[in-house]
């Protein structure tokens, strides 16, 4: 299977405050990676190093076998059209309606695109995560199932090979999280989009996961196939997992 | 009847970047043209193709694939929007610019109830507070007395004396040329007391402390801690504003009286530099047209500004909903709103005073 993101002795954190230390993984394509572990263990914090929102404190990372520190501005912007981010909060800008939110991404890295087309985009992704007909309302007029459909609609506009998602499911209703990972595991299946789940969501975990990377005491404490994590009988996880 | 026909061939890659190309291409061709597009070449696609090929179907009826593999058919399917666009578009409805009108007086009205509702409980939330010391958080009001009195009083001095100074500069050139020099006393001292200080420390509260209560006020509707206030039991229109509208009563006179003296100093200055009109001079001048009711007048006036200011910043932040861009709408409204009405309020003083 592809490798499309690699760390390597990678140390996050925040200037001299490391919260993670020595991590060594792989993402494969195609695959959905859920990093799990208790608040506050870095799990958001690793995963905006990886896209290059905070500089990690030491280590490498690379995408598609290229070091991320190595590339270039212009190569840097091109990798951002290829990723796709769910936050946290959403993000949504709120002086926006969901169509020109949506719309972003395609205004800003293709503005020779005609308007006709890009509108088809809009609607057809709007379509896919069911909020065709709020095209044209503002985030502040959604409820909170909706707006994360809504962000994930702008992170896919552009097909993207990865979509990162901070907590995707958190807050939501355990129906409207499932439709939330039915919709991710569509991703994953029909376009083959490779995705990096950060998320504390039992069902969701046990759902959609691929690959389980669990963090523990600043480093990775577990990192394989959802199937495996089991019979590693570790007391950690097996709490975690609410089997003990 | 049939006018041709136009094939397209199209790319290898069929992704966004080769969009625009084939979207040109196309454009000319006219509506009842059959259009074959052939997919054989095609290795890679992306979702812009498909909403390509939904628009081009969408616009010619006449549109045919050949070469299409079932993939392709697939997703073609499923990123097909299943629900009518035309359809949702007909939410969107063109109001009617009467019914416009209407809707705006309507709101113009009931945001008007709203703030003398708002008004009102204020003044019975600040009566109430002096009789039963409760639903205010302890030590608030000195805290508020030092943000509105200290944090006003630098940049307020400035001012009052830099328009101290213009005025008598302005004003003494002409005087002079009627040998009426000493008046400008009783011009500097009657504008800055009954006039130009009341107006100026209320555009200064306005801008400083009114957009200061309203961002967060309203950053504090945002993040839903006035909805935390009220599941504690508390009033948050009590809780928030009688601090900030018992802070401005105490506050308001220290301002006017520091504002009124170091205004006229800088006449006073003026005066000695320009034309040697003595300190004593001036003041004895000042003294016969200005009295301690002007004095009470101007502070008055200020006072009723700063009322004003407080009500309108704490209107505006508790009328926020939802996001953070309704904040600094809500906080530029505030002003503009506060420095309205004192403009307005201070005309209205004029015509009943004078």
């Amino acid at each position: 299977m592809k490798e499309i993101i690699r760390t390597e002795k990678l140390f996050v954190g925040y200037g001299e405050n490391i919260v993670l230390r020595e991590l060594d993984f792989i993402v494969n394509k195609g695959e959905i990676t859920v990093i799990l572990g208790k608040s506050g263990c870095g799990k958001s914090t690793i995963l905006k190093t990886i896209i290059g929102l905070i500089p990690p404190i030491s280590g490498e990372i690379y995408f598609y076998e290229k070091r991320m520190d190595y590339l270039s501005e212009n190569s840097v912007n091109d990798l951002y059209k290829r990723i796709g981010v769910l936050f946290q909060n959403n993000a949504l800008l709120n002086s926006l309606n969901l169509y020109d939110n949506v719309s972003i991404p395609i205004k800003m890295h293709y503005p020779e695109l005609p308007k006709e087309v890009e509108k088809e985009m809009v609607f057809s992704m709007l379509s896919q995560v069911g909020l065709l007909q709020s095209f044209n309302k503002f985030p502040s007029q959604l409820s909170g199932g909706m707006r994360k459909r809504a962000a994930l609609a702008r992170s896919m506009i552009l097909d993207p090979d990865i979509i990162f998602c901070d907590e995707p499911t958190t807050g939501l209703d355990p129906i409207t999280a499932d439709g939330l990972d039915e919709l991710m595991l569509n991703l994953k299946n029909v376009f083959g989009i490779t995705l990096i789940v950060v998320t504390h969501e039992l069902r969701s975990i046990e759902k959609i996961s691929d690959k389980v990377i669990v963090l523990k005491n600043e480093t990775v404490h577990f990192s394989g196939k959802y199937d495996k994590l089991f019979t590693f009988n570790d007391s950690f996880i097996n709490k975690f997992f609410l089997k003990e | 009847m049939n006018m041709g026909k136009k094939e397209l061939l199209l790319p290898e890659k069929f992704t966004i970047e080769n969009i625009p190309s084939l979207f040109n291409e196309l454009k000319e061709v006219k509506e009842d043209v059959n259009i074959e597009i052939d997919f054989k070449n095609v290795e890679q696609f992306d979702s812009s193709a498909i909403a390509f090929l939904n628009h081009l179907k969408g616009n010619n009826k006449n549109v045919s694939f050949k070469n299409v593999t079932s993939e392709f058919n697939g997703i073609f399917k499923i990123f097909s929007p299943s629900e009518n666009i035309e359809q949702g578009l007909q939410i969107i409805t063109t109001k009617k610019r009467f019914e416009h009108i209407a809707n705006k007086f309507l709101k113009l009205r009931s945001n008007f109830k709203k703030y003398i509702l708002l008004l009102s409980d204020e003044i019975y939330y600040t009566i109430q507070y002096i009789f039963d010391r409760k639903g205010v958080y302890p030590g608030e009001i000195f805290n508020q007395i030092y943000h509105i009195g200290c944090s006003s009083t630098s940049i307020l001095c400035l001012i009052s004396f830099l328009v101290g100074i213009t005025i008598s500069i302005t004003t003494l050139d002409q005087l002079n040329n009627f040998g009426a020099d000493i008046y400008i006393a009783d011009i500097v001292g009657f504008g800055m007391v009954r006039e130009l200080i009341p107006i100026m420390t209320g555009i200064i509260l306005a801008g400083k402390i009114g957009a200061s209560i309203t961002a967060e006020i309203s950053s504090m509707k945002v993040l839903e801690e006035i909805d935390a206030l009220k599941t504690m039991g508390l009033v948050p229109e009590k809780f928030l504003m009688v601090p900030r509208l018992i802070a401005i009563t105490v506050a308001v006179p220290l301002l006017v009286a520091i504002a009124d003296v170091v205004g006229i100093f800088g006449g006073v200055i003026v005066a000695k530099l320009f034309s040697g009109i003595q300190a004593s001079a001036f003041l004895k001048e000042m003294f016969i047209t200005v009295d301690l009711k002007d004095f009470f007048i101007g502070m008055g006036k200020t006072m009723i500004f700063g009322w004003v200011v407080v009500i309108t910043a704490g209107y505006k932040g508790f009328s926020v909903e939802k996001g953070a861009v309704e904040v600094g709408i809500a906080t530029t409204k505030s002003v503009v709103l506060s420095i309205s009405l004192i403009i307005v309020l201070d005309c209205l003083f004029a015509l009943l005073l004078y």
